[in-house]
């Protein structure tokens, strides 16, 4: 069995040309699709686009959902979502913008606190069915 | 359908070193999940205590020998998390990781987390068997 690399569906979301990261987009591989953490980054231009946590999930959302279905899959076959968020207390302002996107039945997920590269607020890694 | 342990090299079984109820490998469906790497000497068994790109070279010298001998390898990784006791390390991290892993590249989240025993680095990854 092969893993299919899946490209940058627009040129802001390059990672490894904008900050040299040594990563794919995502992995397509036994009926699923790998994503590479997911942080609020124009996907036009690469550039950082801080803000609350809020306007930093609608990003990444915004960004996913192009790349998902850039792959041939989309944001309701989410298998299982990492959240990765700065302070848990933001808890529950990340449900709120959260419930938003996974109106058709959500995906198994787990949410806890890290630190993401250059102070962004909020990191989703996901895994998607193909 | 079933899952396999796979058993590691002795001496790279870095979760029974590292004293966890965990197996480094597990083969589940057409994957191969490994558990959190942190850097042991081969030679010792002990917690290798280094620089944040010895202990990233170490880490991943054991992931390609243990997917190796498990009859994957490096360009069969699908996705890899890295998690740091400080992400002002993420570049030299960055920098080794690089020369091991091959064009095109898995999927990658980093993260900074507070890890056991002083450990900088930890890697975990899912390959293709």
């Amino acid at each position: 069995m092969m893993r299919d690399v899946i490209a940058a569906p627009r040129p802001g979301l390059d990672f490894r040309r904008h900050y040299g990261h040594h990563q794919s987009p995502a992995i397509r591989a036994g009926g699923l699709i790998f994503c590479s953490g997911m942080l609020a980054i124009d996907p036009e231009t690469g550039e950082r686009r801080h803000g609350t946590l809020t306007e930093e999930a609608h990003c990444i959302f915004g960004n996913l959902k192009l790349l998902l279905e850039s792959a041939g899959s989309s944001l309701d076959r989410l298998v299982q979502v990492h959240a990765l968020i700065y302070d848990s207390i933001e808890y529950d302002v990340l449900n709120r913008v959260y419930r938003q996107y996974v109106a058709g039945g959500p995906p198994a997920r787990t949410v806890w606190t890290a630190q993401s590269e250059a102070g962004f607020k909020i990191q989703l890694d996901v895994i998607a069915a193909a | 359908m079933a899952r396999t342990i796979v058993s590691p090299p002795p001496d790279l079984d870095i979760a029974a070193a590292l004293g966890q109820p965990a197996s480094t490998l597990v083969r589940g469906g057409p994957f191969l999940f490994v558990s959190g790497l942190a850097a042991i000497d081969p030679a010792t068994g002990q917690r290798l205590r280094g620089p944040i790109m010895t202990e990233t070279r170490v880490v991943l010298t054991a992931l390609k020998q243990m997917l190796e001998a498990a009859g994957s390898s490096l360009d069969k990784v699908v996705k890899v998390n890295v998690l740091m006791a400080s992400m002002l390390e993420a570049t030299p991290m960055n920098d080794v990781y690089a020369e091991f892993f091959p064009d095109p590249p898995p999927a990658r989240t980093v993260c900074g987390a507070r890890l056991p025993d002083g450990c900088r680095i930890m890697i975990e990854c899912t390959a293709l068997a």
